[in-house]
């Protein structure tokens, strides 16, 4: 106990002499995890957007004819022989027909000189959750565009590769801010610190001949570099937060946020990132200690 | 450390040397030994070597020839574990005092006894008596950097003693103080030593020792010259 008070009492001081660099380190901490968590928060975003178009995903396998019943059975054993499916759905000539009717609602008069048989018969596919990867719907499709009377396959291809490119190139700027956050923390806060130890190194100095242990010495220190962590990293997640929800106000209507369903972090997320950020600024300063202390 | 323990020395030298570069011998093949409980003046004039002993007893220095051992521990062995603990029962009044002069005259005292984890109560009644015993009341929330060498120097003695250790080592303790307040100072290293405290005073102020019955220990170019072997008397206390 009097550990602590004694520890609390140093740390208290050191904080009052140290505000203005404290005060800035702390600042550069806020940004480098406010921008880590703005991609991070658009990535996971993004994922979970991706997993929801993957419950959606659905092939459509255009034929040449209409298939005979025996010849759909045939179909269906060939389509759940390649992949497990939740479902297969034929479509005739006039059921499709009848579909881009309803579709075209009081429009439908265009159709009228057409032959209701010129849309071609199709087969939808809904394939289960176990397709991961654009890769995976792709042989899927090139598969199924082998099936005998098939003559297109379509699942919006251009919009699950471009979908699936920009995941791709999220991932890549989550990493890359992520380690900029890990190189900024570590070295602001080491940066700060060894400032610190420089500028008191007098009074170390006086603390040692008094018989101060490390700990002793050590411990605000550290203590310093845990609240920097803590409160930087909680600062830069309200941020955020003010952000997300400035941007849920001023794009509220249908547009690509509904679309994704765009959430902020769970707590466990919001505690990981906290938690990441203070071990980070205590490693950084406990090296810093190391390093230019020799105690 | 902390007790009389009969005999026993609490400081033991054999053949200290200590050479600084590039060959400036301070101290040579000085062997002492301090029992606990007594009051020791050094002597010497300036560059005799007696700053340099206090630093080896303090463990500031290590000898480059021959053994220092305080309270049985070999000084130049000593584990880096085991210093902060037998510092803590070594006061050191400081030659060039050591305060820092952005702190008050309490913090800089408390600073003692914060290190050892004392609780503020504590702290803050023995930070006042020390200093109404050295007319310094008046100076509690004073920055240190703003007091007198003559206060800086009753400031750092002040610290010296504040937990009360068993051992207090004192370099020029009166060196800018007048008469009165040397006497002060001395009645108060007394005070410590009648109390159980091992007291070594490095100084070149005669008139501080001079009709005492204490040892008196002469240094000249690193070597002892003269010791006065006496029992450990009555402190001669001031009224």
């Amino acid at each position: 106990m009097k550990f602590i008070r004694t520890i609390l009492l140093q740390t208290n001081r050191n904080l009052q002499k140290t505000w203005p660099t404290q005060f800035m380190t702390l600042l550069t901490v806020s940004l480098s995890v406010l921008i880590f968590s703005f991609f991070f928060l658009i990535y996971m975003n993004m994922i979970k957007a991706g997993e929801k178009l993957k419950d959606d995903l659905r092939l459509t396998i255009y034929l040449e004819e209409e298939p005979v019943q025996e010849m759909q059975m045939q179909l269906v054993r060939k389509i759940t022989n390649f992949s497990p499916v939740d479902e297969i759905r034929f479509t005739s000539r006039e059921e499709a027909f009848r579909s881009l009717a309803a579709q075209l609602g009081e429009n439908v008069d265009v159709l009228d000189d057409l032959d209701p048989s010129f849309l071609p018969p199709s087969i939808e596919v809904y394939p289960k959750k176990n397709l991961n990867t654009l890769t995976q719907i792709q042989r899927f499709s090139e598969y199924l565009a082998t099936l005998p009377g098939a003559i297109k396959v379509q699942y919006g291809q251009e919009w699950v590769e471009r979908f699936n490119y920009f995941t791709k190139l999220l991932r890549i700027i989550v990493f890359l801010s992520g380690f900029l956050l890990i190189m900024t923390t570590t070295f602001m806060v080491a940066y700060t610190i060894r400032l610190a130890v420089v500028a008191r190194q007098a009074e170390l100095e006086i603390l040692r001949l008094l018989g101060a242990t490390n700990s002793y010495i050590r411990t605000p220190f550290l203590i310093e570099g845990f609240l920097q962590g803590l409160l930087g990293s909680s600062l830069g997640l309200l941020a955020l937060f003010f952000l997300y929800s400035w941007i849920q106000l001023r794009f509220t209507g249908p547009g690509i946020l509904q679309l994704i369903d765009f959430t902020f972090f769970s707590p466990g997320i919001i505690g990981m990132i906290i938690t990441a950020s203070i071990l980070l600024c205590t490693g950084g300063g406990f090296s810093s200690l190391r390093r230019f202390m020799r105690i | 450390m902390g007790t009389k323990t009969g005999n026993k020395s609490i400081i033991e030298i054999y053949k200290a040397t200590k050479i600084y570069p590039p060959d400036v011998v301070a101290i040579e093949d000085i062997s002492l030994s301090i029992p606990y409980g007594e009051m020791l003046f050094v002597t010497g004039m300036s560059g005799a070597g007696k700053t340099t002993l206090l630093k080896l007893i303090c463990g500031m220095e290590h000898t480059d020839k021959g053994l220092v051992e305080v309270a049985g521990k070999d000084m130049s062995h000593i584990k880096d574990k085991e210093i902060p603990k037998l510092r803590q029962q070594i006061g050191m009044a400081y030659q060039d005092f050591k305060l820092l002069p952005d702190r008050t005259v309490a913090q800089n005292i408390a600073m003692a006894m914060e290190v050892s984890y004392q609780n503020i109560k504590a702290i803050r009644t023995r930070i006042t008596a020390l200093l109404q015993k050295l007319r310094l009341e008046h100076k509690h929330d004073t920055l240190a950097g703003k007091l007198s060498r003559g206060e800086q120097q009753r400031v750092a003695i002040a610290r010296s003693i504040a937990n009360s250790p068993a051992l207090i080592l004192a370099d020029e303790p009166t060196g800018n103080l007048d008469s009165k307040t040397t006497r002060l100072v001395m009645d108060l290293f007394k005070l410590c030593n009648t109390a159980g405290a091992t007291v070594v005073i490095a100084t070149h102020d005669e008139a501080i020792y001079k009709n005492s019955t204490y040892r008196v220990l002469e240094l000249h170019g690193g070597r002892i010259l003269e010791q006065a072997e006496k029992s450990i008397p009555t402190p001669n206390l001031m009224p």
